[in-house]
């Protein structure tokens, strides 16, 4: 040992983790392959990579929906055993809970935490604020825009102060302002609590634009891996010369040829 | 002056429309009033083909012999509140009729909303548990379904040999069927709401009971409600049938007497009751629903 200071575990790790599916047919189909990964604290990680390549499969086991079938699935230094608040999710589809208002959906998690209301309400009121949405606090999600939606159900996760943040595709489907706006609202919650966050997508833009660290997943394993140094916001500009250029290039090579091997 | 070019009006273009809206504007009140006013003639016209039965009492009765038949409920007046019992040598007055109608129609919703609190109660919350657990699903889905498929208005003796002629004979029947019609409906739609809703909710630290009873069961009410609308609606026939069976009071046991006494206008004004009473129990059923479900898109 050396010094004896002792280093936080990792927020996310996954040591020789595999899944495998098993089709109807019989045949088995590997999603993740033997894949060794450490996501420290704060990191700020986006995951690139065709369709059916094993990124959701990746997030799922991290966020303890699915088990792995070979290899170990560690949060915080603790095996993942099971959905935890302390690891929240966004889905690509829309989960708001439509029975609910979209304050409660807000508080949905701070109330299964026991949350006292009047203090509930002051973090779902200063949310609604954060989001820019206050005056939306009592309209239901059918009442609101697709990109609003989207606010929401990011609002909700981060009300609840989790330490990892996993999103799988969420702002897929949206247009490019939409996206912007939401990337901001995004980068501005972050900074506040900067938990871990293991982003999903299939847009190398918006990978670029908000990642700390780019990991490109072809069929089940990481083919590539690029730390990104530039302080964000990142504008359209910074991505489009110098090295965030040559890294965008590298990446759609990366896709490219994943695609054409799948 | 210069000749102005003049364009016919746009024609009205036929807009397609779905099945609903051909059906909500299909109703013309025209039509329906004559629709009833043809009913009615012939139900006249059968009623004075139709003759008389044993007892004298027309075979098919007239309109005018069906309203006429409603202070025949004064008979059923069980006696007090100043007002005696027909039975025991009291007159037909207005406050007996009064009284024996809302006596019995009131026996017979109560038991009905009893029997419809306890079987759709219970055919929710057993479909809820079997969802939830691979044991009970293994004990009771087989079971639950068997229910669905018995002939329901059948099951009355059975139920009159097991209760008699008590308050939970009838009570317990209209449950049973509303709890057969409601099970296997709950059940599906609970099996459909789709699985991200609970891993949301457990994400944000929902235990399995609040992800249920918060999450599970308000997203499956859209398709639970038809499941309850059917058993509003057949629980009329089923409080009907098991009184018929098994009651001193309430409107099947006026059904069965009347038929005993070949009553035909009798029982036609009971059947009239009984459709107006489903009707607005399934009207008000609608709307409580429609409520509950107001967020859905």
């Amino acid at each position: 040992m050396d010094g004896g200071v002792a280093t936080a575990a990792p927020a996310i790790e996954l040591r020789d983790v595999r899944k495998t599916f098993r089709l109807e047919s019989g045949e088995e189909v590997v999603a993740v392959d033997d894949v060794t990964l450490t996501v420290p604290e704060g990191e700020f990680v986006c995951v690139l990579g065709p369709s059916g390549h094993g990124k959701s499969t990746m997030l799922n086991m991290i966020a303890g929906f699915a088990e792995p079938t070979a290899g170990e699935v560690h949060s915080g230094g603790e095996p993942v055993e099971g959905p935890d608040p302390r690891r929240g999710v966004i889905f690509q589809r829309d989960t708001l809970f439509l029975w609910k208002r979209v304050a409660d959906n807000i508080g949905f998690g701070l109330r299964a935490k026991g949350v006292p209301k009047e203090e509930r309400d002051e973090i779902v009121a200063r949310y609604l604020r954060i989001i820019g949405l206050e005056s939306y606090g009592r309209a239901w999600p059918r009442q609101l825009s697709g990109g609003m939606r989207r606010r929401v159900a990011i609002a909700a996760v981060f009300a609840n102060e989790p330490e990892v943040l996993l999103m799988d595709e969420p702002f897929v489907g949206l247009d490019y302002a939409r996206r912007a706006t939401l990337h901001q609202v995004l980068l501005d919650l972050w900074e506040r609590s900067r938990p871990t966050v293991f982003f999903v997508t299939h847009d190398v833009d918006e990978a670029l634009a908000l990642a700390d660290r780019i990991l490109v997943v072809v069929r089940g394993q990481v083919a590539m891996e690029q730390r990104i140094e530039l302080p964000r916001p990142r504008s359209v500009s910074d991505l489009g010369h110098g090295d965030l250029a040559d890294l965008r290039t590298r990446i759609l090579e990366h896709l490219e040829l994943g695609s054409r091997t799948a | 002056m210069s000749a102005t070019a003049v364009t016919a009006p746009p024609r009205k273009r036929s807009v397609a429309r779905t099945p609903g809206e051909r059906s909500a504007k299909a109703m013309r009140p025209w039509v329906v009033l004559a629709s009833l006013a043809f009913m009615v003639v012939l139900w006249h016209v059968v009623s004075a083909l139709a003759g008389d039965n044993k007892s004298g009492e027309a075979m098919v009765p007239t309109i005018i012999d069906i309203g006429g038949s409603v202070d025949r409920f004064a008979d059923y007046w069980r006696g007090g509140l100043g007002v005696e019992a027909t039975r025991t040598g009291g007159d037909i007055t207005f406050m007996g009729v009064v009284l024996g109608f809302a006596y019995n129609v009131g026996l017979s919703m109560l038991r009905l909303l009893a029997g419809l609190i306890l079987g759709i109660g219970v055919g929710i919350g057993l479909a809820v548990c079997v969802s939830w657990s691979r044991v009970l699903r293994d004990i009771f889905t087989l079971p639950g379904h068997f229910a669905r498929m018995l002939p329901l208005l059948a099951m009355v003796p059975l139920f009159s040999l097991w209760f008699g002629n008590t308050e939970h004979g009838s009570v317990l029947f209209v449950a049973f069927t509303s709890f057969a019609l409601t099970f296997a409906i709950a059940l599906t739609a609970i099996g459909n709401v789709a699985s991200y809703y609970a891993q949301f909710a457990q994400s944000l630290g929902a235990s399995p009971a609040r992800t249920y009873l918060e999450v599970v069961l308000p997203a499956a009410l859209p398709q639970l409600r038809a499941g309850i609308l059917l058993a509003v609606g057949f629980g009329w026939s089923a409080v009907i049938a098991s009184e018929y069976l098994g009651q001193e009071y309430g409107l099947g046991h006026i059904v069965q007497n009347a038929e005993f006494f070949g009553r035909t206008n009798l029982l036609a004004l009971v059947a009239l009751i009984t459709l107006v009473l489903a009707a607005v129990s399934l009207w008000a059923a609608s709307r409580a629903l429609d409520w509950a479900t107001r967020w859905a898109e």
